[in-house]
């Protein structure tokens, strides 16, 4: 687990101790990815590490808050053991307080540790990371919500946060057009997570599918020629995935 | 019944177990029973030349089928890997199997490495909700390895192994089916200048097929019985179905992949042209109105297409029509006799308030 190993692509995936990150750093090291994975609960990082060490992966664990300078200060260590970064997935994200408060009661507080969180963790990540995504031609996928534009009630911090982060995502990639920097952003859709049963506490959300429901999406997405998809927005779970037109 | 599983008692007649062409019969030669609103009626496939009108258009799927189906070995022993879908990169979805006529799953977990024709791959990720598919990636070319062992993917019901050839439309331009988009069987170069000489265009679209549902009691209530599969729709074939339309023409789809790829590339919109992967599930609930007419085999109960041809013209016409072919001997499956669904008027006596099974007809909203 420490060896750099043959492998030469390298994906970073945050909050991947569980639900959608940890399914995707998973299915990503069996590809052969080198697959540096964060979270801010340590224990169930080093769990999720060790099943995909298990399965024969090469995983690196950074463990920490990704909106706390010291992990991103890791995380980019850690990238620079190789110095290229093929895939960037910002996943880890922060609901908000459970059950969902409408917004005439969302604290301020909780606002702002949603923003800090959702948007500008993935914003100055992404920024630090930017030369070794340069070398890697990397991909930045920005993990979104159908919150951002449902308008869903007590889902108003949480959705405001994944529009920003949308609207971060379009411009970069038009930022970034005419370099080796793809940029999209993906609605996973509904999931059955720890973070999906914390917006609906004591209900049964057993007919939601499992994260797994999405690989197929990955595998397309991942596949397909990156400059052509950067700026688009996804929806995982829908019926077709669009390969935009030029 | 509940809603979403359309599983009518509809007849099935006898399955083909061999090319047309075994049974002394050119592929041209097939019966091919025309289903209208009010009436079905037995011809031969060749007539199709004087059933078409001049103006109408015919959409055909111009994929390719592929020597999908390779011998394949592991730990557990020998059984075959029926290859789907390829994702692009390394990345291929397959269905291990037992043999030809016996299906999986087999007990294959995630980081198993797995020979497959000769080349070494690794099991990914079992599919979500199908547990006969998996995830495999290939360290080696696969299509390498289908042109040197692959053969026809078939099932237990074929007589025999044939050659590729008769696994192929005289459309197939793009390899990349694993199961022959069998609609077009029939066709021939003949007939198929015959339609032209009579003013009927022919348009193309692109659907890769990969393995069939012929064994539908695999996918688990609740989930969703299509996988995603790559598909394109032109600008040419958008701007042809759009200037038959507003001459008054009938587009009709030859296949159900030709369905599927038109219905993917609408939206409220209307009809454009689209690159990508669909996993469109057509049924009574998502009503078909790109079409006008069908060609297509028959069906057997409980397939995804059987769900898609009642999305069409509804379950009652489906059930007088597979009625009638079951009783005149058609012949079922992808070397089976053929079948031309033509939309219409919708009829008032179809209707019946609170039946989850009827719909309106594509024509009918069409003129709304």
């Amino acid at each position: 687990m420490t060896d750099d190993g043959p492998h030469d692509r390298v994906a970073l995936v945050t909050g991947a101790s569980r639900g959608l990150g940890a399914v995707l750093a998973q299915f990503l090291a069996r590809q052969g990815y080198s697959v540096i994975v964060n979270a801010r609960n340590r224990e169930a990082l080093s769990t999720a590490t060790a099943e995909i060490a298990e399965s024969g992966g090469f995983v690196f664990p950074v463990p920490g808050d990704v909106s706390d300078p010291e992990t991103q200060d890791a995380l980019a260590k850690a990238v620079s053991r190789w110095g290229h970064l093929e895939l960037l997935i910002n996943n880890a994200s922060e609901l908000g307080p459970s059950p969902l408060p409408e917004l005439s009661a969302l604290a301020p507080a909780d606002l702002e540790r949603i923003l800090r969180v959702n948007v500008l963790a993935p914003l100055t990540l992404t920024q630090r990371l930017l030369p070794a995504l340069r070398k890697g031609r990397g991909r930045i996928v920005n993990i979104s919500s159908d919150a951002a534009v449902g308008g869903y009630p007590g889902w108003g911090g949480y959705g405001a946060s994944k529009a920003a982060l949308d609207l971060l995502s379009l411009t970069m990639a038009h930022e970034l057009t005419g370099s080796p920097i793809s940029v999209v952003s993906v609605d996973p859709g509904d999931m059955r997570t720890e973070m999906h049963q914390a917006a609906y506490p004591g209900q049964d959300i057993s007919d939601r599918p499992l994260p797994e429901i999405t690989l197929p999406f990955w595998a397309w997405l991942l596949n397909q020629d990156p400059a052509q998809l950067s700026g688009h927005r996804f929806r995982a779970q829908s019926d077709r995935w669009e390969v935009p037109e030029p | 019944m509940t809603e979403h599983t359309p599983v009518p008692a509809i007849p099935t007649g006898k399955g083909a177990d061999r090319p047309p062409e075994e049974r002394g019969i050119a592929r041209d030669k097939v019966r091919l029973l025309v289903s209208s609103p009010t009436e079905d009626r037995a011809y031969t496939f060749t007539d199709l030349a004087d059933l078409l009108h001049p103006g109408d258009l015919v959409i055909v799927n111009e994929s390719g089928t592929l020597p999908a189906s390779l011998p394949a070995r592991s730990e557990l022993g020998q059984f075959r890997v029926n290859l789907s879908t390829p994702y692009g990169g390394d990345l291929w979805v397959g269905e291990p199997r037992w043999g030809f006529g016996r299906p999986g799953p087999l007990p294959l977990d995630a980081g198993t490495s797995i020979e497959v024709g000769g080349v070494p791959c690794t099991l990914i990720a079992g599919f979500p909700g199908i547990p006969r598919l998996v995830f495999l990636r290939a360290d080696g070319d696969l299509h390498g390895a289908m042109n040197r062992v692959g053969t026809p993917i078939r099932y237990g019901y074929a007589a025999g192994e044939y050659p590729l050839e008769d696994y192929q439309t005289v459309f197939a331009r793009v390899p990349g089916s694993a199961e022959m988009p069998s609609a077009a069987r029939p066709f021939s170069r003949s007939l198929v200048e015959r339609l032209r000489q009579n003013g009927v265009a022919i348009a193309p679209i692109v659907l890769h097929a990969g393995v069939s549902s012929l064994e539908m009691g695999d996918f688990p209530p609740g989930g969703i019985p299509v996988f995603p599969e790559p598909f394109e729709v032109p600008t040419e074939t958008v701007s042809a179905i759009l200037r038959t339309r507003s001459a008054g023409g009938r587009v009709i789809a030859v296949g159900t992949t030709v369905v599927r790829a038109l219905e993917s590339a609408t939206d409220a919109c209307g009809l454009r042209p689209v690159r990508g992967f669909t996993r469109l599930y057509l049924r009574p609930e998502r009503p078909v109105r790109s079409i006008d007419g069908l060609i297509t085999g028959f069906h057997e109960a409980q397939s995804t297409h059987l769900a898609l041809l009642s999305a069409f013209v509804g379950m009652e016409r489906l059930r007088r029509a597979y009625g009638a072919a079951a009783q005149d001997g058609f012949l079922w499956h992808e070397f089976g006799d053929s079948h031309l669904i033509l939309a219409g008027p919708a009829d008032p006596a179809a209707v019946r308030p609170g039946g989850d099974l009827y719909f309106e007809s594509p024509a009918r909203v069409r003129n709304a």
